[in-house]
């Protein structure tokens, strides 16, 4: 059992730094995900931490030792890969005793664990078989059943969904879960879903262009995004941003036109650090959008499409504008068709940024 | 659908037209070499056409055998070609997973000195490789001078560079991960997954050692030491020789080729192929 | 990672000592060997008895000669025609594909020795078997060996013979990965089958046509075994002494090393030159 702990690391190819040091404590037994678009560096931190990329700057730490020039078989961790990764040439039973029999483990000891593995991801019936016969979410059991079988005291997942169709998805998502609960491990999984990401992690860290933007519990990240990309990311559909444009600032309250839709007010409690003429933007949640009257700002919009599913709506507003709108509603069958709308912004529920994307308060 | 199938039809007449004849014109000589190996000396310089192999071929064979102790060299072709191909399939191999999986310095230089040489003709380095080779090292007639020096054939390196450089990175990560160390994943994970691509090259280099002539010319000329188509070539240039017993020669030298040939047509086709694929 | 890179180097090492021993020293001391006259001990700078010779030596300007005309005339010809066989071999509507390919692709695999006994006795002038079929239909007799424009010819119908099938083995790969469905897209648009050979299909096989030439050029030049065995030394007289076998009678027969090795670089120098010289034509000529 063991944490890992993330001090300053850096990352670079050549002169290309692609991680900016980053900090993090993950703490033993916790099931931490990585999410962030492409290219944030998600994937590389965790192959550092895996040991299978050279650390440039910084320290990683596996229960409370540096590991930064530990070779990967003696970090004591297990990696599951997007591409499973199974031998082609062998099968499960082999793929799943190669590490443990190329290191001279006792013959009973790897059949044990074998079996144990096999039987913890219900694949005892398909040992004989070969990767190429088994589904696709049967060669996902099999590559974790590759890393459980090391008995590792933490668990890396590097995107490993995302070659899978959504059912399959959903399932194998509930299955990591039972799979954390049932082992107790330090997991640090790696995605860019943030369903993934919301549903499965203890705290979620998010990460752009190879910096660390926010860390904290899924529910935290949504209700208190640290900044605009967080906000953005976090949640779907997106998050709605309007640019705004401070018109009087009062003790502990500031009023906002929102200049893209006719200079609607909009009255906020805020803390302080406002001016009259800021260029502000102000975000709000599709779901979170009031009916007519109901919010502290009214704001009619033009229906370009609408999304019944039966029992919520998504409304595509000013789609012809700059600024696209997306609203959630509970489904009304009275409002199929229509063209105009007007919805309310609860003041309480929206959030401010200023321009370089940092959280107002 | 009526002119369709006839213009089809045409177009098919035409194609074995010109297939047929010209595919009997490429047989003919192999046939030729069996038909000659199977007749007596007399028939062969006869004035008659003779189309149709005869039942002389254990005769000729020991005529051949007398002239020059054939079947050694034939065992001296074979151990040759066998270890010469076990051997360049290991380097190569070797070298063309270093190649492909790792980085490391000096990798661009010796690349780029691989391939600026490539087309180099070999008759630049056959000079000096017999000044070394027979006068420097003393070697001449010695199993190591017919089999080491042709390794430095780099064709194989470039074939396995590719084909492991095709394969997928996270299958040696996921070994890395799990512990095995990197000559266990070369031969363990590497070298099962290159197996369509080492039966071609294997394939290729048996048949380059095996028909090798210029360099077992220069280099082993003890009947004892010498392969069978330096044999057969000495045997053609003088003038008392039995064509029979030649063309048996050739014959044994060939089937064995040809049997491969057919059998391992795919890997053979693939591993000429490879050739231009770089 | 550092014992990744120990490990990587010691994949490496084993080949590139074979490779630095026997293929790159050798480059290297072939050429300093080029400059020096090895007839006399001890070996001395001297490039006028090696380089220098070369543009005068009438025996060395033959064999260039007869080299050249090979390959103005051979390379063309067997390209031509492995570009037809790769083609017609590719078609659908060929019958015994399996024969047909045996035909052309065997002679990949039989050995210079074995082919050049068949053919010194096939073509010989008394009783070869083709010299009897000419007769048979009321021809006069060729002297294959005798005639040398005839035993020049000889030698390229053998070359042709032996290598038409490995160059036709290349350009049906390449033919192959054409993707189906530009043809079809052509039929769509009714463009004829030849004209989808000569607009589709040939541009398409450009560079691997070109791949064929450089290689058959590389070749030519190099050529040996089969005036050494098929004509018996380049015979009649030097008619077909080719560079390949005035290399080996100077470094082999004579040992006059140095000179050899000048030959050698020649050989090397003009394959390149007219390598480059064949890319840099087949790519303007777009």
């Amino acid at each position: 059992m063991a944490g890992v702990s993330l001090k300053n690391v850096v990352k670079r190819f050549g002169t290309m730094e692609v991680v900016h040091g980053a900090s993090l404590d993950v703490e033993d037994g916790e099931f931490i995900v990585f999410v962030g678009p492409s290219g944030c560096g998600k994937s590389t931190l965790l192959r550092m931490i895996a040991g299978l990329e050279d650390i440039s700057g910084g320290e990683i730490a596996i229960g409370g030792m540096a590991v930064n020039d530990v070779e990967p078989a003696d970090r004591g961790i297990a990696m599951v890969f997007q591409t499973y990764a199974l031998y082609p040439h062998m099968t499960v039973e082999r793929n799943l005793s190669f590490g443990l029999r190329m290191n001279g483990n006792d013959k009973a000891d790897t059949a044990r664990r074998v079996a144990k593995a096999a039987q913890i991801l219900r694949i005892e019936e398909l040992l004989d078989r070969r990767p190429r016969q088994l589904s696709g979410g049967q060669r996902q059991r099999v590559a974790i059943g590759r890393a459980i079988v090391r008995e590792p005291q933490v668990f890396l997942f590097d995107e490993p969904l995302s070659n899978l169709d959504a059912e399959l998805r959903v399932q194998m998502r509930v299955e990591i879960a039972r799979l954390h609960a049932e082992l107790g491990v330090t997991m640090i999984y790696v995605t860019h879903d943030q369903v993934e990401a919301m549903t499965l992690a203890d705290r979620i860290v998010v990460l752009r262009a190879g910096r660390i933007e926010q860390i904290g519990k899924p529910l935290d990240l949504y209700d208190d995004p640290a900044n605009q990309f967080v906000a953005g990311f976090v949640g779907s559909p997106k998050m709605n941003f309007m640019a705004a444009e401070v018109a009087s600032v009062e003790d502990g309250r500031v009023t906002v036109a929102l200049v893209n839709h006719g200079g609607a007010r909009l009255t906020m409690p805020v803390e302080n650090g406002f001016a009259v003429g800021d260029r502000i933007t102000v975000g709000l949640r599709p779901e979170h959008f009031r009916r007519e009257g109901e919010g502290d700002c009214d704001l009619p919009v033009k229906v370009d499409m609408a999304e019944h599913l039966g029992s919520t709506s998504y409304i595509y507003a000013n789609t012809a504008s700059s600024e696209q709108l997306v609203i959630e509603r509970e489904e009304s069958r009275s409002e199929i068709g229509m063209e105009r709308l007007t919805v309310s912004i609860p003041a309480a529920r929206a959030y401010l940024f200023d321009t370089s994307g940092a959280r107002l308060r | 659908m009526r002119s369709k199938s006839a213009s089809t039809f045409r177009r098919s007449i035409a194609l074995h037209a010109v297939l047929v004849p010209l595919a009997i014109v490429w047989l003919f000589p192999i046939w030729m070499m069996v038909v000659f190996s199977t007749m007596p000396e007399n028939a062969i310089f006869s004035p008659n056409i003779h189309l149709i192999p005869s039942d002389r071929f254990w005769e000729n064979f020991l005529i051949l055998q007398a002239d020059t102790d054939f079947l050694r060299t034939i065992f001296v072709s074979v151990v040759v070609a066998l270890v010469y191909t076990v051997l360049s399939v290991m380097l190569t191999s070797m070298a063309g997973w270093a190649l492909a999986r790792y980085s490391f310095a000096g990798k661009g230089l010796v690349l780029s000195i691989i391939l600026g040489t490539l087309t180099l003709p070999y008759f630049v380095v056959v000079i000096p490789q017999f000044i070394m080779v027979a006068r420097d090292f003393g070697l001449s007639n010695t199993w190591f001078a017919l089999i080491v020096p042709p390794l430095f054939n780099s064709l194989g390196v470039l074939f396995m560079r590719q084909s492991f450089s095709m394969m997928p990175a996270e299958l040696f990560d996921a070994a890395r991960v799990e512990g095995v160390r990197e000559w266990r994943i070369f031969l363990f994970v590497g070298m099962p997954l290159a197996r369509p691509t080492l039966a071609a090259l294997s394939i290729i280099l048996f048949l380059a050692s095996w028909n090798n002539y210029l360099w077992p010319l220069l280099i082993n000329n003890r009947p004892d030491m010498m392969t069978a188509p330096v044999a057969l070539g000495s045997l053609i240039g003088l003038t008392k020789v039995s064509w029979g017993g030649i063309m048996v020669g050739a014959v044994l030298l060939t089937a064995p080729m040809i049997a491969v040939f057919v059998l391992l047509q795919r890997h053979f086709i693939a591993g000429i192929a490879a050739g231009a694929v770089k | 990672m550092r014992m990744r890179t120990r490990a990587a180097y010691g994949f490496l090492a084993p080949y590139l000592l074979i490779f630095a021993t026997f293929w790159v020293w050798p480059i290297i001391y072939s050429f300093y060997l080029s400059f020096l006259a090895t007839r006399i001990q001890p070996w001395s700078f001297n490039p006028a008895v090696t380089w220098g010779r070369l543009v005068v030596d009438p025996a060395f300007l033959n064999a260039l000669r007869n080299t050249l005309i090979i390959l103005v005339i051979q390379v063309p010809v067997m390209i031509a025609l492995a570009t037809l066989l790769a083609v017609l071999l590719n078609s659908q509507l060929l019958k015994a594909r399996g024969i047909m390919r045996f035909a052309f692709f065997a002679p990949v695999v039989v050995g210079e020795a074995a082919y050049a006994a068949v053919f010194r006795l096939m073509f010989n002038a008394d009783f070869g078997v083709i010299n009897k079929i000419i007769g048979s239909i009321g021809l006069p007799p060729v002297a294959w060996f005798g005639n040398p424009t005839a035993a020049m010819a000889l030698i390229m119908m053998a070359v042709t013979w032996r290598w038409v099938g490995y160059n036709a083995i290349i350009i049906l790969s390449g033919l192959q990965a054409i993707p189906q469905d530009v043809y079809e897209a052509a039929t769509l648009d009714r463009v004829s089958k030849p004209r989808q050979f000569f607009f589709i299909t040939l541009p398409l096989l450009r560079p691997i046509i070109l791949f064929c030439v450089v290689l058959s050029i590389i070749g030519t030049m190099q050529l040996f075994a089969e005036p050494f065995l098929i004509t018996n030394r380049g015979g009649p007289g030097q008619a077909t002494e080719t560079l390949g076998l005035f290399l080996y009678r100077q470094g082999f027969t004579v040992l006059n090393f140095g000179y050899a090795s000048a030959v050698a670089y020649t050989i090397a120098a003009l394959a390149i030159l007219i390598s480059l010289a064949n890319l840099w034509l087949g790519r303007s000529a777009k």
